[in-house]
């Protein structure tokens, strides 16, 4: 068994971290200081190990480890170098409401960086039960931080349906799973994709439906129509300082784990399985965008508008591994994004809070001009407007889409996007045109929430005006 | 080995799985159907496992895994689901209509 330390030194630090903040918050109860502490630390020491996986094992060196279990390439440690600091930035918005939580908070630190974890077993998995333990350690995570906030009805209302809805695709994930298994004989991602390239399968029939439900799956961890229902209910009503790392790192992990499976695993069946992430693409950007339209709360609207974003992503897909680089870029611009609108939200409406009516942010520019220009700026990238990394996404997924012959799919999406721009301008108006009710005021951001949105701020037009190093860089985020 | 009968058996076991998370409205009883697609899941691993006789024995390795898995699982949806009867005094998935559309 060829061991490698540096395979699982992420996790391994992450877990001593929650391991000794659990056990000091038990014994001395010291305090949110210390929480930020051993958060800052795990947070730091995972991105370190992460960014010296990168260096050292992307492109042609990447290898698998611990039995063909766990992989350290380009792709795996991308994803960490995404979804560590996302947890550490979703932790920092996030502060008010682990305060508000008394003795508890420890425990919000806890899990979400337990969710970064299975979020990057998730990317970084050689073998389908590592990524199947990953996917759960995630989710369960996210269920429980879903209903943190235990007295407020819709936040638990929004736990038990993402529960019982991530349940059951498991479930289906899972059968379909074992009906792959049973065709290629092996768990193992880089088994099964040699196997379906040297054998001609003469009664594909098994493969075929488990593809189908392995699809299932993981277009409803990733939120894509038609098996987006979850999404909006549990983003309105998860607590306003959950919701972004929730929205942010699902779409990571999904997406990896999608990549992993489909481009890799799936890779020789290409032909079969296109065609109907083509659709789900393409509804899901239809969808998505329509719903939007009509929605009055802001945190449901972003929720529909990331059921558009899961299309335009899963544009990208259809192209196959060569559409990996373009899908990296457009999740780890977009997951910055919707964490801070999210976080704005918890700003404006309460970090505590689920709901967050459009009504909250009307004339918001007179009353917080920062805060407003900073949702205007994040709309605006959302809808893909030139300069901002919202745009080069689009246009890169556009491109890889084009390159795989699904030109209908890229007319859909422009259009699409065109119809989105009415949504998200929708909010800017409301914003900067029309004028605040009397007796609200300035809004306090937490320091936190500032770090976050000046950091996402920065990097959305920085990247939006100089996309190529990030571009050029991600040629290097493949997978094994 | 002839694993025709495994394989009908969790299909049916997934079906009723299925079936009773449509039109079961108690949130319990839709979390116990859960557990049955898990189940059927779990059969089909191991009946497929032993079936291709997989030297690495990953068919019944993965059942491991998803039973303990499940157990976690199942803990956490427990929680969830007596917070919400706590809240509410009812666990009626029907009744969980605060947020729609």
């Amino acid at each position: 068994m060829n061991m490698n330390l540096l395979a699982v030194a992420p996790e391994v630090i992450v877990v001593v971290a929650v391991v000794a903040l659990l056990m000091i918050d038990v014994q001395w109860r010291p305090g949110p200081v210390w929480w930020a502490i051993a958060a800052a630390m795990g947070i730091a020491g995972a991105t370190a190990a992460v960014a010296l996986q990168w260096v050292d094992y992307r492109g042609a060196d990447a290898a698998s480890f611990f039995s063909d279990m766990i992989a350290i390439d380009g792709f795996g440690a991308f994803a960490g170098m995404v979804i560590f600091p996302l947890a550490g930035l979703g932790l920092m918005a996030a502060w008010p409401l682990i305060r508000s939580q008394g003795g508890r908070g420890a425990e919000f630190v806890v899990l979400v960086l337990i969710a970064a974890t299975g979020a990057h077993l998730m990317a970084a998995a050689a073998n389908l039960i590592m990524l199947f333990v990953g996917l759960e350690v995630f989710s369960i995570s996210l269920y429980v931080l879903a209903g943190f906030t235990r007295e407020r009805v819709d936040a638990d209302e929004a736990a038990l349906k993402y529960f019982l809805l991530g349940a059951v695709a498991s479930a289906i994930f899972l059968y379909g799973i074992a009906l792959v298994y049973a065709s290629t004989g092996t768990t193992s991602i880089g088994g099964i994709a040699t196997y379906l390239r040297s054998t001609i399968l003469l009664r594909p029939g098994v493969l075929m439906a488990g593809m189908a439900m392995l699809l299932v799956g993981l277009a409803f961890k990733v939120s894509a129509a038609p098996f987006h229902m979850w999404a909006p209910d549990v983003y309105q009503g998860a607590p306003g300082g959950v919701t972004g790392f929730l929205a942010a790192g699902a779409k990571v992990a999904g997406f990896a784990a999608m990549a992993r499976v489909l481009a890799v695993a799936l890779g020789g069946r290409i032909d079969d399985w296109a065609p109907a992430v083509a659709v789900l693409a393409a509804v899901s950007i239809v969808l998505g965008t329509l719903l939007a339209l009509v929605q009055s709360d802001l945190k449901r609207m972003l929720a529909y508008s990331s059921v558009a974003h899961a299309g335009f992503i899963l544009t990208a897909l259809v192209a196959g591994a060569n559409g990996i680089p373009d899908m990296w870029f457009y999740v780890a611009t977009y997951a910055v994004q919707v964490l801070a609108a999210f976080t704005v939200a918890s700003v404006v409406s309460g970090a505590t809070q689920g709901r967050a009516p459009l009504s909250d942010y009307t004339g918001l520019a007179s009353r917080s001009p920062w805060l407003a220009g900073m949702l205007g700026l994040l709309m605006l990238a959302m809808a893909g407007i030139p300069l901002t990394a919202g745009f080069v996404g689009k246009a890169a997924v556009f491109r890889s889409a084009i390159d795989a012959d699904y030109l209908w799919l890229v007319i859909v999406g422009v259009v699409s996007a065109v119809a989105g721009l009415f949504f998200y301008l929708r909010v800017i108006v409301l914003m900067y045109m029309q004028a605040a009710d009397e007796e609200s005021g300035h809004i306090p951001v937490p320091g936190g929430a500032r770090v976050v949105l000046v950091a996402v701020g920065v990097l959305t037009v920085l990247i939006g005006v100089v996309p190529w190093p990030l571009l050029t860089w991600l040629r290097d985020a493949l997978p094994l | 080995m002839i694993i025709n009968q495994f394989l009908v058996l969790a299909a049916l076991l997934f079906s009723i799985g299925i079936y009773g998370v449509l039109v079961r409205r108690n949130a319990v009883l839709v979390l116990l159907s859960i557990e049955l697609m898990l189940t059927a899941v779990n059969i089909n691993l191991v009946a497929f496992g032993s079936y291709i006789q997989d030297t690495l024995r990953s068919g019944q390795v993965f059942a491991l895994f998803v039973i303990t898995v499940a157990a976690a699982e199942v803990g956490i949806g427990l929680a969830i689901v007596v917070l919400v009867f706590r809240n509410r005094a009812s666990a009626n998935v029907d009744e969980l209509d605060l947020m729609r559309w």
